[in-house]
């Protein structure tokens, strides 16, 4: 399997070139097109042997976590095929091959995976309601040192390594090693001066590995824009 | 007139690099460029990055963060009043938050900085004798002793709806500003027009004066080009690639209320 993404960082798509038999899983509504040898099967992506109730329950969770009940698995048949994917918003998008250590996704940032990744959504409990990203986040876990998994972001992705302690606006949050543990808090000093600051709240990370970020708080841009919106009418 | 592509276009810039007449830059990287820029500057003990509130990204954690008013350095209980008062003026009028944020730490450490809207940041170096009139809200961060005040744009602004105060930055140091789309440096030295909504910014030895952009009064009730900087003398004026108000304009008939 190739993944080649083009027309970065502002309106990136990602080009994925199967070789016969190879499968890839995608977010529904990613698909921009595919060769015709490729056939599309819907599904609810329960855990392996989970049968229809898990499956029901799976997709409930990631309907409540903002993502969607259904993905699709795209199959190459009887040769090479191509399916290419986007992200609903403007902007970036990554491949990363998953560690055996597992990776974090904020809910709504997955766009594919290959079929060997696991990935599930998790209630992030009382944090989670606090940190501006929704109260779920995703897990990807795989045995495959083979798997790829590409994620999406608004605006530019940049790779940040953490040696210790880095502290991430929750906003601006998209990807991170399951090595690495963190807390959500004030930015500042005090709650007072955080909340004047006007960065909210942060993700204060400690120990090893990476974190993806994205250039732009898809938040912050909504009330941006949209503060100078002429206010709707009825 | 020439045009130049600021450096920052590129996606890149090297770090500390010599600037002609007043010393030497701190070390930054400004990434993923025209459209979702991301500026990155690394801080050395004794360095101060001042930014617009809300604009972090990310940053070291043993960097401190205080959140100071934007204005006004005297000391003194009525110079603080003045402040608050100017810090409101500034959040109502010029569209740039009341606050700032100071980050600075004992040790070497990074802070990661991104403005709100989709576009580009420029980085400039100010130095001593220089004003750079900068659009409200493009103000993004500073490092040395930056000053940056309100300027109110005159009556004509006013009816206009845009422009009615603009940031005046002064002092000696480095100033990074953002703008909706990319940024185009223009070069000027003999009368040049730009549209008010793709101003960001200009030297301060240019007068600048709002007029219609031509054909009179129905030209501007129908003409679409509303209000025009006509810009004279030798300089420097940034223009942006985007104009926020025609962003609304395109945005707002699509969203059924």
């Amino acid at each position: 399997m190739q993944i080649d993404i083009g027309y970065r960082p502002a309106h990136s798509m990602a080009k994925i070139s199967l070789n016969p038999g190879e499968q890839i899983l995608a977010e529904s509504g990613a698909m921009v097109g595919m060769s015709t040898n490729v056939s599309m099967t819907t599904g609810m992506q329960s855990k392996p042997g989970g049968g229809l109730l898990g499956g029901l329950m799976a997709g409930l969770k990631r309907a409540l976590a903002g993502e969607s009940w259904f993905r699709n698995t795209f199959t190459a048949n009887g040769g090479p095929g191509e399916v290419l994917l986007a992200h609903a918003m403007c902007g970036d998008m990554q491949v990363v091959q998953v560690p055996a250590t597992g990776l974090h996704l904020t809910s709504s940032s997955f766009i594919a995976s290959t079929p060997s990744v696991n990935i599930e959504t998790k209630l992030q409990g009382f944090k989670g309601f606090f940190s501006g990203e929704g109260a779920f986040v995703m897990q990807a876990n795989t045995q495959d040192p083979n798997s790829q998994l590409i994620f999406g972001a608004f605006g530019g992705v940049t790779e940040l390594v953490c040696d210790g302690n880095l502290v991430i606006d929750t906003g601006h949050l998209v990807a991170w090693d399951s090595t690495l543990t963190y807390k959500i808090g004030k930015s500042g000093g005090g709650w007072i001066a955080s909340f004047l600051s006007g960065e909210g709240l942060v993700c204060h990370f400690q120990g090893q590995g990476r974190i993806w970020i994205q250039s732009r708080n898809p938040v912050a841009y909504g009330q941006y824009v949209g503060g100078q919106l002429p206010p709707r009418k009825g | 007139m020439q045009e130049h592509q600021p450096m920052a276009a590129h996606g890149g810039m090297p770090g500390a690099m010599p600037m002609a007449g007043g010393g030497a830059a701190v070390a930054h990287e400004i990434t993923h460029g025209p459209s979702f820029a991301l500026l990155r500057v690394d801080l050395q003990p004794g360095q101060t990055l001042v930014s617009e509130a809300g604009a972090m990204v990310a940053r070291s954690s043993h960097l401190k963060m205080d959140v100071k008013m934007s204005a006004g350095k005297k000391p003194g209980f009525f110079a603080a009043i003045f402040n608050i008062f100017i810090a409101f003026i500034r959040k109502i009028m010029g569209g740039e938050s009341f606050f700032v944020n100071h980050f600075h730490g004992g040790t070497p450490g990074s802070v990661w900085i991104a403005p709100q809207m989709a576009g580009e940041i420029t980085y400039r170096r100010i130095n001593p004798g220089e004003t750079l009139i900068l659009s409200s809200g493009a103000y993004l961060a500073s490092v040395g002793d930056i000053e940056v005040k309100l300027k109110f744009g005159g009556l004509k602004s006013i009816i206009a709806k845009e422009g009615a105060f603009m940031l005046k930055v002064t002092g000696s140091g480095d100033l990074w500003f953002n703008s909706y789309g990319g940024t185009t440096a223009v070069d000027i030295n003999a009368p040049f027009m730009i549209d008010n909504g793709h101003l960001v910014g200009y030297e301060g030895q240019l007068t600048m004066n709002l007029k219609s952009a031509g054909g009179g009064l129905l030209g501007f009730m129908a003409g679409g080009e509303g209000l025009v900087c006509e810009f004279n003398g030798t300089g420097r004026v940034y223009v942006q690639s985007r104009n926020t108000a025609s962003l609304i304009g395109w945005l707002t008939p699509m969203l059924h209320g």
